[in-house]
């Protein structure tokens, strides 16, 4: 074409990561032609922002959402000239939807290029193959689509795991709920709160009872962010998980002792959460998800103050109640109501709970063996991805190359985003995200430099 | 048994807010008993005595050295007759950098070039002080450089480079 060399990708997923990666692609190479397939026809939204509801709020500052990395301010910038905000707080916590309309004008600037270098297919992704050239991508319609490489950015996982289908995901459209019946949602992180916004917005007048492990509700963010400045030379890295959370309570108390706050130690550390991540023993990767997880998730992953008030107010009301339990039983009565068993945390004796509604909140750390998208269920059968030590997700390497059944890293198969948590751990947030793709563009990009001096 | 554990990483927490320079005798010392276990076969185990003579490190320091690594997860110790210390992990898996970060505390070449153990030159000022800019900057390469070696890479070191010279040498 043009006498240019062109290699062509196709991505398979068109949420957030997705049209990320494209917009990157699009932006740094002219050499790459792009065609993002995507259920949904949907482009730019997926699970976290196809949500409409003005309440379900970005839980990262609206100045360093940008999609690229050398502009993390440009999801403000869009959101000024557009004028869609009347204030001039760039450290605000905005709806999602602004978000996903954001993402939606990219991909609609990047389709818009010259020369069609990027396309938009609105189908599904069922199947793919290698072949001696790069991939061939099935689709449901029935078309293939050759290409030199594929890139899975299939996302979360939109519905809740096998063994506690007794429960719904609430979507963005209104449920179809009792307005008096008394809701119980499993699980008390973000997800959680977004559901619990729902049924506000629709005027849910019932019980909503929230069960988790522990009990623990998101921490608020603060108006002043000051993250400790740290290199890596500084974090204690390959140890045992005790050694690093020892090391961690320390840091936060000689933080605070000179006159900070613990937030400054997470989001000083965050930088190198990856690394931090990848270079511990399979033994503390997998003692973190057991022990710590629960309770760095709740002061990470932080929600804006103003929520975390409202979700306070409501707790001492009685209408939110968070109840620290597992979930041992499930059955459903004549009535359709769900009867839960539940062993409150530290106590032998069970608890029955009935429910008009569950709604499953219970967060994206499962068994990605048991993925309810065809499309991984057929690649790990044929053995063209495997699953990481922890089952988080793809296992990948740390260019996003699959691996393969036998440990081969592919050339042709990549994966992005979330679903490369057991490589990455942090990378459910666009920071990350933006930042892993810009990485894996310059790689696909770069590759072709190569095979043109060859 | 927590006790136990607990103990000696307190002990290193008051020593590590006195700085000490790049690569004490403290690191120097685990780095040789880490090659020493690094050098066993699979599954065989080093006594803290033979460690210790073959290495001319006192024995008592080495003890208080192995019983850091351990806490830290870098090594496995066994009682009894048959006991003795060995490796968590292959050696290849194993960073230099990140055994001395738990010896001698963050990396740094001077004191105030250290962001958790930061310690102030009192006649100079951090922000203007352009010899602690440079310094941060050395600090970064030392990281890269021990970061990036592993107990594997350390144990090879003599073994490789004459080798490479034959190698070399053939071509």
């Amino acid at each position: 074409m043009n006498g240019r060399l062109q290699r062509s990708v196709v991505v398979v997923g068109g949420g957030a990561t997705g049209v990320i990666l494209a917009a990157n692609l699009a932006r740094f190479s002219d050499n790459v032609r792009v065609a993002v397939v995507e259920k949904s026809g949907e482009f730019g939204r997926g699970l976290a922002y196809s949500t409409r509801l003005a309440d379900h709020r970005l839980n990262v500052r609206a100045d360093m959402m940008g999609a690229f990395s050398q502009d993390t301010r440009g999801f403000w910038s869009w959101i000024k000239a557009e004028k869609l905000v009347t204030h001039d707080y760039a450290h605000s916590f905005l709806p999602r939807d602004l978000y996903g309309r954001y993402l939606s004008a990219l991909f609609d600037d990047i389709r818009a290029l010259p020369g069609g270098q990027v396309r938009g297919i609105a189908d599904e992704c069922i199947d793919i193959n290698t072949t001696s050239s790069g991939v061939e991508v099935l689709l449901a319609s029935g078309v293939s689509l050759p290409a030199h490489a594929a890139i899975l950015a299939v996302g979360h996982d939109p519905n809740p795991a096998p063994e506690q289908a007794f429960g719904q995901r609430l979507s963005g459209r209104k449920a179809d709920i009792d307005p008096n019946g008394r809701i119980v949602i499993l699980g008390s992180g973000l997800s959680m709160i977004d559901a619990w916004l729902s049924l506000e917005h629709q005027g849910h007048r019932g019980q909503v009872i929230v069960i988790s492990r522990r009990g623990l509700l998101p921490q608020a963010h603060v108006a002043l962010r000051n993250p400790l400045h740290l290199d890596s030379a500084d974090v204690p890295l390959g140890t045992e998980l005790s050694y690093f959370v020892r090391w961690f309570g320390e840091l936060v108390e000689e933080t605070k002792r000179a006159g900070g706050d613990w937030r400054d130690v997470i989001d000083g550390l965050r930088p190198f959460n990856q690394r931090i991540w990848r270079e511990w023993p399979l033994s503390a990767r997998r003692r973190f998800l057991e022990h710590t997880k629960a309770w760095w998730d709740i002061h990470r992953h932080r929600l804006a103050p103003d929520v975390r008030a409202r979700a306070e107010e409501a707790i001492a009301e009685g209408r939110l109640k968070l109840v620290a339990a597992k979930v041992l039983e499930a059955s459903h009565n004549e009535a359709g109501q769900t009867t839960l068993t539940v062993r409150p945390r530290n106590r032998t004796e069970t608890d029955t709970i009935v429910a008009d509604h569950v709604i499953d909140c219970t967060g994206v750390a499962k068994d990605i063996t048991r993925s309810s998208l065809p499309l991984l269920q057929k690649l790990f059968a044929k053995g063209l991805i495997r699953p990481d030590p922890l089952r988080l997700g793809i296992d990948v390497t740390a260019n996003c190359a699959a691996v393969d059944r036998t440990g081969a890293a592919s050339t042709k198969l990549f994966a992005i985003g979330p679903v490369t948590r057991g490589a990455f751990f942090e990378i459910d947030a666009i920071p990350e995200i933006r930042e892993q793709c810009a990485a894996l563009a310059s790689q696909l990009s770069g590759e072709i430099s190569i095979s043109r001096s060859a | 048994m927590l006790d136990i554990v607990l103990q000696p990483i307190q002990a290193s927490s008051r020593t590590r807010s006195v700085f000490k320079a790049m690569l004490t005798r403290k690191g120097k010392y685990g780095l040789k008993a880490l090659n020493h276990l690094a050098s066993l076969e699979p599954g065989e185990l080093a006594f803290v005595g033979e460690i210790a003579s073959s290495n001319n490190i006192s024995k008592k320091f080495l003890d208080a050295i192995l019983g850091e690594l351990r806490n830290a997860g870098f090594v496995q110790s066994r009682k009894g007759k048959d006991g003795g210390y060995r490796l968590a992990r292959p050696a290849d898996e194993i960073k230099v950098g990140h055994v001395i970060r738990i010896l001698d505390g963050p990396l740094a070449p001077i004191p105030c070039a250290s962001r958790t153990r930061y310690q102030p030159c009192d006649d100079c000022d951090e922000a203007t002080c352009k010899v602690r800019h440079l310094m941060l900057e050395v600090r970064q390469a030392i990281a890269d450089v021990l970061d990036n070696r592993t107990l594997a890479d350390v144990r090879d070191i003599l073994e490789v480079a004459p080798s490479d010279d034959r190698m070399a040498g053939a071509l």
